[in-house]
């Protein structure tokens, strides 16, 4: 029989607990949330006369957990009516109810006598065949089953989330010697598809693969620091992007997680392993005065990073580790990122950067050498395979090369002689495979992605790609066409896909040029077109550098030109031969924005962060995002609907530059379309979607759309509130001048001018036509420039 | 002019938009203020009633289809008596008396009924359907700036600070929950038996309960809260919610009478509405109306300031009324003696008639002669008027 997840317990309403409970929320699940009862009555409870034994005061902790989770940001939480879906309890009253749920997930306090004795009674009431499984970070999850009936056995696992659920990808499966096999299997289809998230089985050893792998990382870092002379912030930008790493890079996310809680868990690896690194696991001096002076991080305002307010300004000051106070260090530099900067791959930056001869290459050569060593002494002892620690990292710690993904990109071979150079010899493995002449731990092959295995000693399929697409695998054999901005990919089945990789993925000439190419190509050839990316963002909009460039050069003939051919380019996804599916995730700001609006369906990836903000630059939507929402406008109102207010709701989402924070919120801001659009929470099957509903549209007959002439504008009933609110605006120092000259034409493109009648009916190029006209005038003045300007050359928003 | 007061109720103020009232629509409100009114004059048949002047400020959606007939088809058992619905802004239920005590003294009525009503709850602040003259607003924006707006304009203009506006706040709120407590607004009051049916556990409920105080003063209100509340309606300003007067839902009406009907029914006449003006000032500080039309009613009444003994000066925002007084000298020991609309509440267009029913309580409680209702209005106008004890 199929397993199905309708109801969802989740012990413990922790930081975890919450986010864990709020991601069940999203996907839909029924959950329970329920904590423990408080001994005694708070202040305010006392002052409202309240008893023990009042509900209220029962289901306290619970719910100041869940609404301080719901509270934070970013949002554990689509939308948060979604909320509505957690219902709260506690263990008195409520832990009964779990009889008929469908799983039920352990997440309170990291001990294992207390859990034991929540197990021992989810055993008594928990239906038959249900899941159980335990978030524990640390505790061994083999020793919690000990004296549980077979069927709780059976149906029992660890199941691993990373802080904060929603956001991270990775969850471990850690099965005991009992988990049916089938639980694994169920759980690794379910992670991936229903929760998005990227599973990764891992054996029952201390802090299972992610946390072992990072804690080393940043515990060998901490060990060796002061052997570099290298500042903090030295090694936050080393350790930082360039290495495809986070921006908050080692220390800041130190301080972000907090030094207590790091400590917390190297300790118990120290005490829990006994490996070649077990030293490395000890906490330097300068951190454990660190830790006795509570310079924790953000949580006590001070860690490795304080910031300071000096003369108005902000400034950030870090630790010196020989004098432990805190200095203003210079900026960083390192010549080897001249080097790098305008190589975008990452694994062809990676062998620059540890070849390089200074301090840089110094630091990336020890640090990379000593992770390569332990990563590879880890296998098979906490995974027999080398991709699940791969996968683990990239989704766990967010680490765009895996280790031996790293490995791989600065070559195996001569790298294994440089660490024996230094010491840091790797595992026996590695010499293995190197003599059997294989040089790489992957290989893509056919469009299969393969990993090499320890014990089988050959090139085996990495499983788990079934039914899944990832353009990576399928660049090397199904490229039909590219150009420096787009590559149109031959998805098969008569579908193919434009994929966009310009810098944040930044729609100009190129990118157009390849949309219209691949509309032509799949009118002429194919069945359909998907245009999805496996960037950072699906687009970040239009790039506005060719737009300032032409502005300054007073080129405004070109300029109109080009602004044409962006609408054209966008009324050719809407109108054309074949369905077309904009497939986001990500930013979708802007232009990026107006293309998945113009497409027969959006499929977005529930992490989608979409809005049109032009207002940002001084602009208006001048790509038929402002036309297209007139339309929808159009298209939604009713016989008898309070039109103004209508229109002002859709005013506000480019007036006020609204961006949804998940692609649920893009609905609400008038984005996506209600009975259209659709969301997808995994990453790992969107695109495999995308394609599927693609076919589906062309398979149930596809037909152009005729262009229109029908969309009901409101003229001037509507623009006495536009001109009024762009004034209160104005004078309530809410938004400057110039805003109220953008509000003011957005207003005029949005009312389809000042006709006189409501509820004319005029043609969509009409509105390309005013919606362009304003876009052009809004380029002319200075402040509008002045804007760009400060968005290419400092990445800034002015307020002007 | 010898028309009179002989009476006049109001309901208890509600909370907009989530108070008692909320579900409670402003003809049911007024129809049982009313019905209270009429309960004092047995001996009046009401289809001797010439008219019901209702003031409303939104007269659209509840407020709709001229409240005023419906209102006096549902508090009378006749369909003898017309109906009318008013609106100058704030000033309406003002207005309204202003027009009864005319046409009485012009003969051209005997008896009217004259106050005001509005749910703030139902219909918000600018209607549900806001169409301003395009061209107008194009070329004067500010005559529609939001009220909130304009009060940032008095602030600055008359130098008012944020500490003395929430420092006039908590005076108010102070002032309003001693009258409360000491029954000050006991017998003004009509209490109202809300019925509210709702949806609980899958079913369809009913509850009741007897609305009889005004439920907007916040006990515990300092000048240190509200110092923390941030600026309501512009990012830099002073206004706040705890410095502005509430949203709010209420009713009040008063019965006006020729000297002939006194007679004739042996009545008591409370007071006599001596004069009222009202005067145009800028619409982007409309706060300072009252400065224009107190002025303007004192000499046109030949009155001085100092006759005055009481003031209900309406509490659009403590900006406003900290200017008003501070520009005319006006004592503030006279002004909303019982708290104003910061802490009782505003409900536009039923305002006029409930401080003009507050204030000649007030001035019967304490042997005072003349009275003065005064308030700011939107676009830019003040009304004021002086009631006389008889």
């Amino acid at each position: 029989m199929i397993r199905r997840i309708k109801k969802v317990a989740v012990l413990g309403s922790g930081v975890m607990g919450s986010g864990i409970a709020c991601h069940f929320a999203n996907i839909g699940t029924e959950v329970l949330l329920i904590d423990i009862v408080p001994n005694e009555l708070s202040d305010k409870e006392k002052s409202q006369g309240l008893s023990l034994s009042d509900k209220q005061v029962k289901n306290r902790i619970v719910n100041d957990s869940l609404s301080a989770a719901l509270k934070s940001k970013p949002s554990p939480i689509y939308k948060q009516e979604f909320a509505k879906r957690i219902t709260t309890g506690n263990f008195d009253d409520d832990l009964h109810k779990i009889e008929d749920y469908d799983w039920i997930i352990e997440v309170v306090i990291e001990r294992l006598d207390i859990k034991k004795v929540i197990f021992e009674k989810v055993d008594q009431l928990r239906k038959h065949g249900s899941l159980v499984t335990t978030n524990t970070s640390g505790i061994s999850v083999e020793s919690m089953i000990e004296g549980r009936s077979d069927n709780f056995k059976k149906n029992f696992c660890g199941t691993h989330f990373f802080n904060p659920p929603r956001y991270l990808q990775l969850f471990e499966i850690i099965p005991t010697s009992s988990t049916k096999d089938d639980v694994i299997t169920f759980l690794e289809k379910y992670s991936s598809l229903f929760l998005g998230k990227t599973p990764v089985i891992a054996k029952d050893t201390p802090a299972f693969i992610a946390n072992r792998i990072g804690t080393f990382s940043i515990m060998e870092l901490f060990n060796n620091v002061q052997n570099f002379g290298l500042t903090i912030p030295e090694i936050d930008k080393l350790t930082g992007p360039v290495i495809g790493r986070a921006k908050s890079a080692t220390f800041r996310t130190a301080d972000i997680v907090g030094l207590d809680t790091l400590v917390h868990v190297a300790n118990n690896i120290k005490e829990t392993t006994n490996d070649e690194a077990n030293e490395l696991f000890t906490i330097p001096d300068y951190l454990k005065i660190m830790l006795d002076k509570k310079w924790l991080g953000s949580k006590t305002k001070q860690g490795f990073f304080k910031k300071v307010v000096e003369d108005g300004k902000k400034k950030f000051l870090s630790i010196d580790f020989n004098t432990l106070e805190y200095v203003e260090a210079p900026r960083p530099k390192f010549s080897v990122f001249e080097k790098t900067k305008t190589i975008d791959n990452l694994r062809e930056r990676m062998p620059i950067l540890l070849a390089d001869k200074g301090r840089a290459g110094d630091f990336y050569r020890a640090s990379f050498y000593a992770l390569f060593q332990f990563a590879s002494n880890r296998i098979p002892e906490i995974s027999n395979d080398i991709y699940k620690v791969d996968d683990a990292m990239n989704a766990g710690f967010g680490w765009k090369l895996g280790p031996f993904q790293a490995w791989d990109s600065v070559g195996v071979d001569t790298t294994v002689k440089a660490m024996e150079e230094v010491g840091k010899k790797p595992a026996s493995w590695v010499y293995e495979m190197l003599e059997l002449g294989i040089s790489s731990f992957y290989k893509v092959e056919n469009g299969l992605l393969y990993c090499y295995n320890i014990s089988t000693k050959s090139y085996e399929v990495i499983p788990g790609y079934d039914g899944r697409i990832s353009l990576e695998v399928l660049r090397q054999d199904n490229i039909l066409w590219e150009n420096n901005d787009l590559t149109i990919f031959n998805l098969g089945d008569g579908i193919i896909n434009a994929e966009f990789h310009t810098k944040m993925n930044t729609i100009g000439a190129g990118i157009l040029e390849g949309l219209n190419k691949a509309v032509d190509m799949a009118e002429a050839d194919f069945k359909a077109l998907v245009i999805s990316n496996e960037g950072d963002h699906f687009s970040a909009g239009a790039n506005v550098g060719m737009i300032y460039m032409l502005a300054i050069e007073q080129e405004w003939e070109e300029l109109d030109l080009a602004v044409q051919w962006f609408q054209k380019t966008m009324m050719r996804m809407r109108y054309s031969a074949i369905p077309v599916i904009a497939a986001p995730h990500g930013m979708a700001l802007g232009g990026g924005c107006e293309l998945c609006m113009h497409s027969d369906k959006v499929i977005a990836h529930a992490e989608t962060y979409m809005g049109l903000v032009e207002f940002g630059v001084g602009l208006i939507p001048g790509g038929g995002g402002t036309k297209e929402f007139a339309v929808r406008l159009s298209d939604e109102l009713g016989n008898g609907d309070i039109r103004t207010n209508a229109f002002l709701n859709r005013y506000l989402s480019i007036g006020q530059a609204k961006v949804s924070t998940s692609a649920y919120e893009a609905f609400d801001l008038g984005y996506m379309r209600k009975g259209i659009d659709e969301v997808v929470v995994s990453r790992a099957y969107h695109l495999a979607y995308a394609k599927k509903v693609a076919l589906q549209l062309s398979e149930k007959g596809y037909t152009q759309p005729p262009s229109r002439n029908d969309i009901k504008i409101l003229g001037k009933e509507v623009m006495g509130m536009v001109y009024v609110g762009a004034d209160g605006f104005t004078t309530g120092n809410y938004m400057s001048e110039h805003d109220k000259l953008i509000a003011e034409k957005l207003g005029l493109v949005m009312a389809g001018g000042d006709i006189s009648q409501a509820l004319t009916e005029v043609s969509e190029q009409y509105l390309l036509n005013l919606e362009r006209k304003a876009f052009m005038e809004l380029c002319t003045t200075r402040l509008t420039l002045e804007r760009i300007q400060s968005l290419i050359t400092k990445g800034k928003i002015l307020r002007n | 002019m010898n028309a009179y007061i002989v009476g006049g109720y109001r309901s208890a103020i509600g909370k907009a938009p989530r108070g008692s009232f909320r579900f409670t629509r402003p003809d049911d409100i007024s129809a049982s203020v009313i019905k209270h009114l009429l309960n004092d004059f047995p001996q009046i048949e009401t289809k001797k009633i010439d008219d019901v002047v209702v003031g409303n400020a939104f007269p659209e959606a509840e407020s709709g289809f001229n409240m005023g007939r419906l209102i006096s088809l549902m508090s009378m058992d006749n369909i003898e008596v017309p109906g009318s619905t008013v609106n100058r802004y704030c000033a309406s239920g003002l207005e309204t008396i202003a027009i009864a005590s005319a046409k009485i003294t012009a003969g051209l009525a005997d008896i009217i009924i004259a106050g005001g009503a509005e749910t703030m709850s139902m219909i918000n602040m600018g209607g549900w359907r806001m169409v301003p003259n395009p061209d107008v607003a194009k070329e004067h924006p500010k005559w529609f700036l939001s009220m909130g707006l304009t009060s940032e304009m008095v602030s600055k203009e008359y130098g008012i600070t944020r500490k003395e506006q929430d420092e006039f706040a908590v005076n108010s709120v102070n002032k309003a929950l001693a009258a409360i407590d000491t029954g000050v607004f006991k017998e003004e009051i009509v209490p109202f038996t809300i019925k509210e049916n709702y949806y609980d556990n899958g079913k369809l409920q009913t509850r009741e309960k007897v609305f009889d105080t005004d439920e907007g003063p916040r006990k515990g209100t300092t000048v240190e809260g509200l110092a923390r509340l941030k600026p309501a309606f512009a990012a830099d300003g002073l206004s706040t919610a705890g410095n502005s007067s509430q949203m709010s839902d209420g009713a009040a009406f008063v019965l006006v009478v020729s000297e002939k009907i006194l007679k004739q029914y042996s009545l008591t006449p409370i007071a006599r509405l001596l004069d009222y003006q009202v005067a145009g000032v800028e619409p982007y500080k409309m706060g300072i109306g009252p400065v224009a039309a107190i002025p303007k009613v004192l000499n046109h009444s030949g009155l001085n300031l100092s006759d005055i003994d009481l003031i209900e000066l309406n509490e659009a925002f403590a900006s406003q009324s900290i200017a008003v007084i501070n520009e005319l000298g006006i004592n503030p020991e006279i002004v909303n003696v019982n708290g104003g609309a910061i802490a009782l509440g505003h409900p536009l267009g039923a305002t006029g008639a409930k401080l003009s029913v507050q204030i000649l309580n007030e001035l019967k409680r304490t042997s005072g002669k003349y009275g003065m209702v005064t308030m700011c209005i939107g676009t830019g106008q003040g009304a004021a008027g002086i009631f006389e004890m008889i």
